[in-house]
């Protein structure tokens, strides 16, 4: 469904990803496991077609120089030349890191608006289906966005991704900077999605963390290069970042 | 008197909220500046008496027209100027504010100055109480409403209208949600290009269309949006009627060339005492201005 083949990126002379090629098939649970400044945000927002905006906005205001190179096909197509609005017309939506919502608008104000691609009707069931994930959003759906606490605006910001009709949803360190018991939550969250909308998922994250074992294959990146690839759990127990990563 | 002052306090109120408005869904609730905005209100004023007068065209086409290439032209605006400095609000400013500079002084240039240039107005006034109220500040006040209405449920209920707030709270997020940021800014700078027109079209009948109300325009609505808070529709109506009435006030009980004085001090009162306006939804002024 989707291919990444030989990708670099530089932001001016540094290199964030190194020649990084990866495949992920239509309804699995893909992970891109790296620790800090690894290059998955990097990875993440090229697949989303964000980096292209980025290049965009740096190039108009004289700022520094990112350089992509590589491809990216989605279901078959060359997508590297496509804008990021038009990948997630294609299906291939993105939840940024650190809970992306618009804090000024109320909870369902963010899931309309995150409906613009959706029909009425459409927009009226991915609001069931997102408080119906998260009970929690139930709760808030006047409140502001910005007065959630971080776990609150990270189902939000899936249940915006939700709303967008993915078929490939790509999700960026969704656990960060969240508590262990509300980690657990999220994570059953993801696999609830996973099965009940079939959609595929492609989620970025470090090594500790509650998602690992549920992984169909995981790409492990360093410094913007792979290291290791494999199932999910069978990486937990690969003596190698047993001792790397683990201190075991 | 004091019903007098009431009224004509509520009215110039409603003047001020109609031309703040399409200020407000640019730069407040889109974030994008458009300080070429008091420009476009004046050239649709001038683009309408030259449809009547130049053209000789009806009315009911003269001024549709006039509205439609405003907004048209504010497009061209960002698409040939805006677009390349978006995203940097000080560039955003000076570029928008320089082509409003140039489109007011070539109206100077050209000659449009004088009594000729007005625009026609409904005939007829009525007794409020003891007042006189003539039809054209009645329309006035009812176009306020409509428009104002309007804009609420446009902003809250149409998918573009949401899309103005998603891009101005967070670009990036937006894109990936399968928002065309640059397209809605566009459609936003239009739009607001539109709302400028159909306020001059209401308001500039009760006078002469002069390029110097260019300059008063943008200052009130700067003046509107700035104390009301950026983006709050609420606040506008409430910074609307402060401004409003302390204008009628100050002309009631000083002189009438106070007046713009007033939206001035307003401005720089609440960015002493509270940058971010009455309403303010944004967090920061400063990040915008
Ligand atoms: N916008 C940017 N400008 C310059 N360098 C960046 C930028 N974003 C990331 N980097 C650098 O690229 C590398 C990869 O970062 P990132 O993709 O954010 O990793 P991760 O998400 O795994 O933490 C890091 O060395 C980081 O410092
Ligand atoms: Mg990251």
């Amino acid at each position: 469904m989707l291919a990444v083949k030989e990708l670099i990126v530089f932001y001016e002379n540094a290199i964030a990803v190194n020649d990084l090629s990866l495949e992920v098939k239509q309804g699995q649970i893909v992970g891109v496991i790296g620790s800090n400044s690894a290059g998955k945000t990097t990875l993440m927002n090229t697949i989303s077609g964000l980096i292209l905006d980025m290049r965009l906005k740096e190039r108009r205001k004289g700022g520094q120089r990112i350089t992509v190179m590589g491809q990216v096909f989605f279901e078959g197509a060359d997508i590297s030349q496509t804008p990021a609005y038009e990948r997630a017309r294609a299906g291939i939506v993105l939840c940024r890191e650190r809970h992306p919502i618009f804090p000024d608008s109320s909870v369902v104000e963010n899931l309309k608006i995150a409906g613009y691609l959706r029909t009425r009707a459409q927009v009226r069931q991915g609001l069931e289906q997102a408080f119906a994930l998260f009970p929690n959003l139930a709760r808030w759906r006047r409140r502001k966005a910005g007065f959630l606490s971080g776990g609150e605006q990270q189902m939000l910001a899936i249940g915006m991704a939700l709303m967008v009709g993915p078929k490939l949803l790509l999700l960026d360190e969704p656990l960060l900077g969240l508590s262990p018991a509300m980690q657990t939550q999220l994570v059953e969250a993801i696999k609830e999605v996973s099965s009940r909308t079939g959609v595929t998922l492609v989620i970025a994250e470090q090594f500790a963390r509650p998602l690992l074992p549920w992984l169909d294959f995981a790409y492990v990146i360093e410094n913007g290069m792979l290291t290791l690839t494999g199932p999910g759990p069978e990486l937990m127990t690969n003596p190698e970042i047993k001792s790397a990563y683990f201190g075991v | 008197m004091l019903q007098g002052t009431l009224i004509y306090g509520l009215i110039n109120s409603v003047v001020l909220m109609l031309v703040a408005l399409g200020f407000s869904v640019t730069f407040g609730i889109s974030g994008v500046a458009n300080f070429a905005y008091g420009a476009l209100y004046i050239m649709a004023g001038y683009l309408a008496w030259l449809g009547l007068h130049a053209l000789h065209l009806p009315y009911w086409l003269a001024a549709p027209g006039a509205v439609l290439i405003t907004a048209g032209v504010a497009a061209l605006i960002y698409w040939f100027i805006l677009l390349r400095v978006r995203g940097l609000v000080v560039s955003e400013v000076i570029a928008t504010f320089g082509v409003g500079l140039a489109i007011l002084e070539l109206f100077r240039y050209l000659g449009f100055i004088g009594f000729e240039y007005t625009l026609p107005q409904v005939d007829a006034s009525y007794n409020i109480g003891e007042t006189v109220v003539d039809a054209q500040r009645l329309l006035i006040v009812a176009a306020g409403l409509a428009l104002a209405g309007f804009l609420w449920l446009f902003t809250h209920h149409t998918k573009v209208g949401l899309a103005f707030r998603g891009i101005a709270q967070d670009e990036r997020t937006s894109l990936t949600l399968g928002i065309n940021t640059d397209k809605i800014a566009a459609f936003s700078v239009a739009f607001g290009a539109g709302y400028a027109a159909l306020a001059a079209l209401v308001i500039l009948p009760l006078g002469t269309i002069a390029v110097n109300e260019g300059y008063n325009v943008l200052v009130n609505a700067l003046a509107v949006c700035i104390v009301g808070g950026l983006g709050s529709t609420v606040g506008i109506i409430v910074a609307s009627l402060l401004i409003g009435y302390a204008q009628i006030l100050t002309a009631t009980y000083l002189e009438t060339h106070w007046m713009m004085i007033v939206s001035l001090v307003a401005i720089l009162l609440i960015l002493a005492i509270k940058p971010s306006g009455l309403f303010g939804v944004h967090k920061e002024l400063e990040e915008r201005i």
